[in-house]
């Protein structure tokens, strides 16, 4: 009887074990229709108005909790944030400046007013659920293909560049976020624009770093960095021209490598996402998919 | 663990709960620098509760729909849970958990093994990352705020499933026998004394 059930408990753990690794590889291998994403998206799709109710009634209870480690982290904060507005009064009317020479020049011109986003259509989506992991970097927000989402089209927020849409179900996508181990962003540094390509540090998600900028380029801290926009004509960047994503907090150059370490910090902040806006129904971007 | 389709009925909306919870708050909050994660505190639970079957078959399925929801690899999460739920089943089945803080400790450890694990199978799957001191942090803050929440959250498992735990039912059918002998014998006696007084006061 005992050998029987060890027998039993053995076999359903082979099985099991057996399963799990299928799942892997054939997730890896199927195409985005495949019959086990389908399943997945289904599954996903039922639970989706579960998590935005659950996430809309917790709400109070996730603000409590974070407003009780908040208040000890703001002591430590409070005198940075001094010294930066102290930076950051300079720089406006350093700004101030520039935006009027700005204006009149565009006006000259006869240039675009319709900033990084022009062509699109936002949609407005509630971050819905978040991964348990640091692992992954991403969200669930509640604006599917049934509201004109697609495939990757950027995601922002009132900071700047979120990420963008990897998965789509009929109520609800996943966006990587721009800090996720798997995004690069073609960025340019403004206003001398040098571009390289922004990607999170290795073991930091809060943190990113702007790769391939010559050590000859010169990269000042508080400069900001928005996505380039690159293209080539087959390939190009899934994201417009423009959108603001952070801005360098350190620049190092090391003496054998060629290119310069430059760390940013984003503009927004990955960790209190509630809403955000789905940039769709943007144009033809050679080489992304939709 | 007695399992009959009440109680997989009631494992499963464990399972579902723990997953919204997790999801829509849990994962919205840092704690030490990390997120808390009650997925494999559940996956462990169930299975130092229902033993080494019901554990991997739960720490599969709660891995699946993890995976699922968040439309992220099928399998990864599956594989690593029904580790914990086996390893933690095949504790309980061979030792007796007399001491109360034994169930948080054990969700602790195997917590922090199902966080080594994930990030395992994460860095042989290709995420370019390297092993730096914030992961082993993570792995290491995750596995005590599991031991934390597990002090809550063990008793009440326990208790949503308390009807199939054989040990607690055993201990209530001890427990039940003197007390209602006891609670009998205490009703009996006013009943008879009543009278009795009654009939010396001249009342009746």
């Amino acid at each position: 009887m005992y050998r029987k059930q060890v027998r039993r408990r053995r076999a359903v753990l082979v099985i099991l074990v057996v399963l799990a690794l299928v799942l892997i590889s054939a997730t890896f291998s199927e195409s985005k229709s495949g019959p086990l994403h389908t399943v997945q998206q289904g599954v996903a799709s039922v639970f989706s108005p579960l998590e935005e109710g659950a996430t809309r009634a917790l709400k109070p209870a996730r603000d409590l909790v974070n407003w009780v480690s908040e208040t000890f982290n703001a002591r430590g904060e409070n005198s940075e944030l001094k010294t930066d507005v102290q930076k950051l009064r300079s720089r406006l009317a350093n700004a101030q400046a520039a935006m009027g020479e700005n204006e009149q020049l565009r006006n000259l011109l006869k240039l675009d007013r319709g900033g990084a986003l022009a062509g699109y259509e936002p949609v407005t989506a509630r971050v819905i659920a978040r991964p348990p992991t640091v692992w992954y970097s991403t969200v669930q927000v509640d604006a599917g293909s049934g509201d004109g989402v697609a495939l990757n089209d950027p995601v922002i927020n009132g900071d700047g560049l979120i990420g963008r849409v990897s998965d789509v179900t009929h109520w609800s996508s996943k966006v990587t976020l721009i800090t996720d181990a798997e995004s690069s962003v073609s960025a340019k540094v403004l206003p001398s624009g040098p571009q390289g390509v922004a990607e999170p540090e290795a073991g930091d998600p809060s943190v990113m770093l702007l790769d391939f900028i010559d050590k000859s380029e010169p990269i000042h801290e508080g400069q900001i960095v928005v996505t380039a926009g690159w293209s080539n004509g087959t390939i190009s960047s899934a994201f417009p021209a423009g959108i603001p994503i952070g801005e360098v907090r350190q620049t190092t150059v090391g003496q054998q490598e060629t290119y310069q370490n430059v760390r940013l910090d984003p503009f927004a902040d990955m960790r209190n996402l509630d809403y955000v806006q789905v940039a769709t129904n943007g144009p033809e971007r050679p080489g992304v998919s939709k | 663990m007695i399992v009959t389709w009440r109680i997989g009925v009631r494992i499963a909306l464990v399972m579902v709960v723990a997953v919204l919870l997790q999801l829509s708050f849990f994962s919205y909050l840092t704690l030490f620098g990390t997120t808390p994660n009650i997925i494999p505190l559940v996956a462990v639970t169930l299975g130092l509760l229902g033993g080494a079957m019901v554990g991997a078959i739960c720490g599969f399925a709660l891995g699946f729909v993890l995976d699922s929801t968040l439309l992220a690899t099928l399998g990864v999460s599956s594989l690593v849970l029904l580790a914990v739920g086996y390893l933690a089943g095949r504790y309980r089945e061979g030792t007796e958990i007399s001491n109360t803080l034994m169930p948080p400790l054990l969700i602790g450890v195997l917590t922090m093994a199902a966080s080594a694990g994930f990030s395992a199978i994460q860095l042989m799957l290709g995420v370019e990352t390297q092993v730096s001191l914030l992961i082993l942090r993570e792995i290491f803050v995750q596995g005590l705020l599991a031991f934390l929440l597990a002090i809550p959250f063990y008793p009440l498992i326990r208790r949503a499933l308390r009807p199939a735990i054989v040990d607690d039912v055993v201990a209530g059918r001890r427990m039940r026998t003197p007390i209602r002998s006891a609670a009998k014998g205490r009703r009996r006696r006013p009943r008879r004394r009543t009278p009795r007084i009654r009939r010396a006061s001249g009342i009746s």
